[in-house]
């Protein structure tokens, strides 16, 4: 008898991502035939939505790159404090907080003009998510309480404070009853890169780029990766823990933030209940396919982006948002997780006997 | 006595293979009932995962299990020990909060536990074997040997005919290991079948009735009987050539003192004084070795030296330079050279690639501004490499890779490769084969020949005595002897070892 084992590659495939991603994706879609096929579906229609309403035209690259910021920018977040070894689960809630203090700058300083405004809010945006993840921080490297207790209880309180800004002082008068912030002043609105799309998709890229650059070629990456491989080792070499730990979590909680302002002021124009729109969670998602590597983050939330977008497209065709929702899994799964595939291969080994004795 | 006796276990052609190791290939055994029965190799020749085969711990990618005959494919632990086998393993598995009793029963299925009625179990089956010990204590009051007795305990009480004990010594002063063969000797004359594992051949030829040599995964000779082969016979089959081991270097007038340590206090993990007024020169040229049984403080002392334990009195000063409180960088700066015992995890990241876990020591030298220069430290892994014979793939390879020898290679040449002044190293040649030991003493030999002061701090007997110019033994924090290498009595120094004990 035999039976199928994942085996651990000597060394990674070098070049294989793009063809794992292919084989993967095309799996994936196969699959998507059969349950599609079963839910009483024509695939090929569906399948054709679902291209050319994410990466088929320009229109459809300004949905999948704006809705790519968010997702890359709170998985940044999270890879920033996973290359520590660190989990910031709490980016929903820093997303929120960004937004806040982003919303807030606008109210404040509506007699600027673009130019000065932005800037002020989305730097307001890095504080307010930098903020709410200070004290996970400081409390972890101080007397070290687990960060993904804290950050994700903040989300709450996070999540509360704005419920009572939109029911209570920041609510719209004119939203006839609905929990909602005004819309913010066209000189608080990032402008339009093309289509749809805004400028967040620069501001978001370079933060990336930044970052994988930061990590993979100055000190203070190395201390953060040391330190990520083994605390014990980091100390050996003379890396101070614990103030590396809150930098980082200010740093991730600050890029969340960001994210927060970025959709207020480019996507929603104003403060929501779901203006978060569980990218914060998603970000978890799109770090971990990006194997916490900040420069793999962009590719991964961009594809993200791409299969959200489709996803929520093809449910105008009468396809249920359940059926959708797996659609959108498989593909996601299938496309990146393949990538396991350079680092593991396949082998077929003999087994002779199953079961106790004979 | 044992050449009629039926045959307990028998191993037929094993392979077992992980990722880029063939750990097991083609190994066999066959252990006669009521015998105790060693099984030699040195490291990486498959024992660990020969005895874990058996044990359930893993499954065989190919071959036989047969337990008396019959033929077995066990799924884990507890399916090998309804068969009868149970394993003491390196590292104890024992809840440090619970008491001999209450370990001894954790994990069996019995719904209602009367306390009373194990603890005379317990103490009968102690009793029947002469393992002395008290089933009412807690596990984290006993000492390493005490906590060896209830995990052989432990598979007594289940009922296990067959015992494999992994290196059931390293962790023994050299009476506890004699009480230890005793102990192994009334089971095997009860009927129960010992497997014992060791790489310490003396021990094999004192306790064990028969012995099977495994090299490179494979059986190289298998039930030997012990009383036809001497000590260096089986040296010979486990490195298939003679065995290479350094030698005493020739005697060198020592210079002055460039490690002094005075009045060195410092706590364990558990916050119990671990170090205790301790006292310590090492001068330049001379090795000094540290002898004593794991856990008496040696660990500490070494992490206090390196400053990644704080202390709670004395000062440490490294040539003339005071660095009782300076970080470990500052003392790496200031001439110190440390290589841990805890080489993966400590002295080396586990997850990063052989450059950066080369560069770890000396990467705030290799940057420019921010940034770090990859051309500098490239020549500076490279460097390593070439100079202290580091096998290894592409340098921006995870460590991963790399055999333990290499691993130790890396971490001991960068160490060396700061010119310090002194080198202290912690069990530097533990784990390793025996290319890889010699390999290592050289390098210590060699720093020594320069004048570097060297520490070494050591379980094995034979390494200290072949390298020290001056030997102290260490035993519950403090230093309780010194002795002339060359002069010293193997039982004076176990003596020592075995410090306090003694007297009481």
């Amino acid at each position: 008898m035999k039976r199928l084992v994942l085996v651990r590659r000597e060394q990674p495939l070098r070049g294989g991502q793009p063809l794992s991603f292919l084989i993967g994706l095309l799996v994936a879609l196969l699959a998507g035939i059969l349950l599609l096929v079963a839910s009483g579906h024509n695939p090929i229609e569906i399948y054709e939505r679902l291209f050319n309403s994410s990466v088929g035209s320009s229109n459809a690259w300004a949905k999948t790159l704006n809705r790519a910021v968010p997702l890359g920018l709170a998985g940044l977040a999270v890879a920033v404090a996973g290359s520590m070894g660190l989990w910031n689960i709490g980016a929903e809630g820093q997303i929120l907080a960004g937004a806040m203090m982003a919303a807030w700058m606008a109210q404040i300083f509506d007699t600027l003009s673009s130019p000065i405004l932005i800037p002020i809010m989305l730097i307001a945006s890095i504080l307010g998510g930098a903020l709410l993840a200070s004290g996970p921080g400081i409390a972890r490297a101080q007397i070290g309480v687990n960060e993904i207790i804290t950050t994700l209880m903040l989300n709450e309180v996070a999540l509360r404070l704005l419920q009572w800004l939109i029911h209570g002082p920041w609510k719209d008068p004119e939203s006839r009853g609905f929990p909602l912030a005004p819309l913010l002043a066209d000189e608080a609105k990032l402008p339009k890169l093309f289509g749809r799309a805004h400028w967040g998709v620069i501001i978001a890229f370079l933060v990336i780029a930044l970052f994988g650059f930061v990590v993979s070629r100055t000190a203070w990456g190395y201390e953060l990766k040391v330190a990520g491989s083994s605390g014990a080792t980091a100390r050996y070499a003379g890396i101070s823990l614990n103030k590396k730990i809150i930098t980082v979590m200010v740093l991730s909680g600050g890029i969340a933030g960001l994210a927060g302002g970025i959709e207020l002021s480019g996507t929603s124009d104003r403060i929501v209940e779901g203006v978060s729109g569980g990218y914060g969670f998603a970000g978890i998602i799109v770090a971990a396919l990006a194997l916490m590597r900040p420069s793999g983050v962009a590719a991964v939330a961009l594809i993200f982006g791409a299969v959200q977008v489709g996803g929520l497209s093809i449910q105008t065709l009468g396809v249920s948002s359940s059926v959708s929702t797996i659609l959108q899994a498989l593909i996601l799964f299938g496309a990146i997780g393949a990538g396991v595939f350079n680092r593991y291969s396949l082998k077929s080994v003999k087994r002779e006997k199953k079961g106790g004795s004979t | 006595m044992t050449s009629d006796s039926p045959t307990a276990i028998e191993l037929v052609d094993i392979w077992k293979r992980f990722p880029g190791v063939v750990a097991n290939a083609g190994a066999t055994l066959s252990v006669k009932k009521g015998t105790i029965h060693a099984v030699l190799g040195e490291n990486g020749a498959g024992k660990s995962t020969l005895m874990n085969i058996l044990s359930g711990v893993y499954r065989p990618d190919e071959g036989q299990v047969r337990i008396n005959g019959n033929q077995h494919w066990f799924h884990s632990p507890s399916d090998a020990l309804t068969s009868g086998i149970g394993m003491v393993h390196q590292e104890f598995r024992l809840v440090p909060s619970f008491t001999v009793a209450e370990n001894v029963v954790l994990g069996a299925s019995e719904k209602i536990i009367r306390r009373s009625l194990i603890e005379k179990e317990v103490e009968q089956i102690a009793q029947q074997f002469g393992l002395a010990i008290d089933p009412t204590r807690p596990v984290w009051q006993l000492s390493m040997g005490e906590r060896q007795r209830v995990e052989i305990l432990k598979t007594l009480w289940r009922k296990a005919q067959i015992l494999i004990l992994d290196e059931p010594t390293a962790v023994l002063t050299p009476a506890e290991a004699d009480e230890l063969g005793n102990v192994l000797r009334r089971m095997a004359e009860d009927g129960r079948t010992v497997v014992f594992i060791s790489h310490k051949l003396h021990e094999v030829t004192a306790f064990c009735d028969e012995a099977t040599v495994l090299r490179g995964g494979k059986t190289v000779a298998s039930s030997l009987k012990v009383e036809e082969v001497n000590e260096s016979d089986l040296a010979g089959l486990m490195v298939g050539s003679s065995p290479v081991i350094s030698e005493r270097p020739p005697h060198q007038e020592p210079g002055e003192a460039m490690l002094t340590i005075e009045e060195l206090g410092t706590l364990d993990d558990r916050f119990l004084p671990a170090v205790k007024n301790l006292d310590l020169t090492v001068k330049s040229g001379e090795i000094v070795g540290i002898a004593g049984v794991s856990g008496n403080g040696q660990r500490e002392m070494a992490q206090a030296i390196a400053g990644l334990r704080p202390i709670t009195s004395g000062k440490i000063t490294i040539s003339g330079k005071d660095l009782t409180n300076a970080p470990p960088s500052e003392r790496f700066t200031a001439g110190l050279g440390y290589v841990p015992e805890d080489r993966l995890g400590v002295g080396l990241a586990p997850r990063l690639t052989v450059i950066e876990n080369a560069i770890l020591r000396c990467y705030r030298n290799l940057r420019k501004s921010i940034f770090l220069v990859s051309e500098q430290a490239v020549n500076y892994c490279k460097e390593i490499i070439d100079r202290f014979g580091v096998r290894t793939g592409p340098i921006d390879d995870p460590i991963a890779g790399l055999s333990g020898g290499n691993l130790q290679r890396l971490l001991v040449g960068r160490e060396l490769s700061g010119n310090p002044k002194v080198v202290l190293a912690a069990q530097p040649t533990r784990g390793l084969d025996v290319q890889g030991v010699k390999a290592i003493q050289d390098l210590l030999i060699a720093e020594r020949a320069e004048g570097v002061a060297v520490l070494l701090i050591s379980e094995d007997l034979d390494e200290l005595l072949t390298l020290s110019d001056r030997l102290l033994v260490m035993h519950e924090g403090e230093i309780v002897k010194e002795f002339d290498p060359t002069t010293a009595h193997r039982h004076e120094i176990g003596a020592a070892m075995a410090g306090k004990r003694d007297e009481s």
